[in-house]
């Protein structure tokens, strides 16, 4: 039984580890955001020629600038994309987790742990069922996030093309920072109860 | 005709050997002083000289290429390194200087905000606006100073850019007599075009090829100051008329001191008719006629374009230049792209 609330409290630390990686992610993809976001905003200026003073003497100019940030953008679209790959990966490791701790309990094998053993507590460690609930909650959050993410992401890529309504720009990078999804205090609320003898 | 006939079969044969002869050539090269090598080369150079009846150049076929090959490698080498250092150069300058420009911008316009500022409290204190105005335009007069700096950084890297690319040429200098081979960068002799009769350097490529390639890339940076010497202008001289006074700037100025001889080095002055050629722009092909300067105010919309145009360098085609280095690095076996920012 001990070993096996042991084999958890690995699994917890492996997703404490993949959270940091997360982490990395969460701020390369708010810089990217960021960078777009600021080309989006100067893109209606770059449209008007009449904002292009003395340069309006040199025939194509607005057509070039326009090019180069059109280009830009496609490339910072690029690598936000390659960040939310890594995002996936991070969610289908932990996903696997979960699914692999489901075997530690015997899922439907001969050693099918009782209700009662799910609920035991032996000292100030947790029970498996704190174990069980607490994996659960760290996948869904993490699902959930990157779902939002992704929608957050797509909303940009059409701001780029209709920029009249770059008032919901600073909007959405606000709910990529608050990340709605990933509480900080529950989060850190399920890790002291797996490791509470740690704390202690 | 058959005296043709007899130099071409002659230069196939020696393209064959080419591969083992450059190994020798290599070794004397870089062991000058070896006597009996030296010796040996020593006749050669006169079989050769018995064979070419122009003295001075250096044809293909003839011994002393090989000995040309390997000092034409090193000085290309040394000259596209060059090139791309020159480049990160450029990149530092550009960034620094639109650091120099955005701050020029912003207390231009904090400088306009003060006018419809409530100051609060602070109203009681005597000369409180304009105090607060003449530190702003002060530090506007600053920034302008060092972006004018900059941009001197920047027209000076286009120079060394062009120096660059006069100096690919490896020529052969003294006598053909003489038993040691020595090369010049520089052409003392009218008959010689320092490429060795177009022969390739490395495997493919002449003389001629990697000019052209580095000039490829130079006028980018030629047009891209004109572009910028533009936007110089405007910037210097927005001011807030209700602070002080500046000379407006016109294109026909000289910027700083000796601005004239670095623009007639990019090909943009012409020292006889005193006339500073009008930015164009690279790719497009257009004409620009003349320099419509406003003299009202610039708003905050029309800086800000500006400090983009100065940011996404209109002119430089960046997938170009870093393909232009792939392909020169791939023949000379330098990773430009890795210095390269």
């Amino acid at each position: 039984m001990e070993s096996i609330v042991k084999k958890y409290q690995q699994r917890f630390r492996r997703i404490k580890d993949e959270m940091g990686r997360w982490e990395e992610l969460q701020s390369r993809l708010i810089s990217q955001f960021s960078n777009a976001s600021s080309i989006i905003q100067r893109l209606q200026l770059i449209l008007d020629s009449r904002n292009y003073g003395v340069l309006k003497s040199i025939e194509g100019i607005e057509d070039a600038v326009l090019r180069k940030q059109m280009d830009s953008l496609q490339a910072i679209f690029l690598s936000i994309n390659k960040t939310m790959e890594e995002f996936r990966g991070v969610v289908s490791i932990i996903e696997k987790m979960v699914r692999d701790s489901g075997q530690l309990v015997g899922g439907g094998s001969a050693k099918q742990l009782t209700a009662k053993q799910l609920k035991q507590q032996i000292g100030l460690k947790p029970t498996l069922e704190d174990c069980l609930s607490g994996l659960r909650i760290l996948e869904d959050m993490h699902q959930s996030e990157y779902r939002l993410k992704l929608s957050v992401v797509s909303a940009l890529q059409d701001l780029a093309l209709k920029p009249k309504s770059i008032g919901d720009l600073s909007a959405l990078q606000q709910l990529l920072i608050d990340q709605p999804n990933i509480p900080r205090e529950e989060v850190q609320c399920i890790y002291e109860i797996i490791f509470a003898e740690e704390i202690s | 005709m058959p005296k043709l006939v007899h130099n071409c079969l002659h230069l196939l044969v020696h393209d064959k050997c080419f591969q083992v002869l450059d190994e020798i050539a290599v070794d004397v090269a870089s062991q000058p002083s070896a006597t009996p090598k030296g010796k040996v080369d020593g006749q050669n150079t006169e079989d050769a000289s018995r064979n070419i009846p122009s003295q001075g150049q250096i044809v293909r076929n003839s011994p002393a290429s090989r000995l040309w090959r390997p000092a034409a490698q090193r000085n290309l080498r040394n000259q596209w390194s060059k090139l791309a250092s020159l480049c990160n150069e450029w990149q530092t300058s550009a960034s620094t200087a639109r650091s120099h420009a955005t701050s020029i911008v912003n207390s231009y316009l904090s400088q306009r905000y003060l006018d419809g500022m409530d100051f609060g409290v602070l109203s009681d204190m005597p000369n409180i606006r304009t105090k607060s105005c003449r530190k702003l335009f002060k530090q506007q007069e600053l920034y302008k100073g060092e972006l004018l700096s900059s941009y001197k950084d920047l027209a000076k890297t286009v120079t060394r850019m062009i120096d660059v690319c006069k100096s690919m040429r490896c020529y052969f200098r003294g006598t053909t007599n003489s038993p040691l081979a020595q090369f010049s960068f520089f052409s003392g002799d009218d008959s010689d075009s320092g490429d060795c009769g177009g022969m390739p350097v490395f495997t493919l490529s002449s003389i001629a090829n990697f000019e052209e390639l580095a000039w490829e890339i130079v006028s980018m940076f030629i047009s891209e100051i004109n572009l910028k010497r533009l936007l110089v202008m405007e910037l210097l001289s927005i001011h807030n008329e209700k602070v002080a006074e500046v000379t407006q700037l016109h294109w026909s100025d000289e910027f700083y001191e000796g601005e004239f001889d670095d623009l007639s080095i990019c090909s943009l002055y012409s020292k006889k008719t005193c006339e500073i050629v009008l930015p164009n722009l690279e790719s497009s092909g257009s004409s620009t006629t003349a320099i419509i300067q406003y003299k009202q105010q610039k708003d905050s919309d029309t800086l800000q374009v500006y400090i983009t145009t100065w940011m996404v360098e209109v002119n430089i085609d960046k997938y170009r230049v870093d393909e232009i280095f792939a392909i020169v690095g791939g023949e000379m076996h330098v990773d430009f792209l890795q210095t390269l920012n």
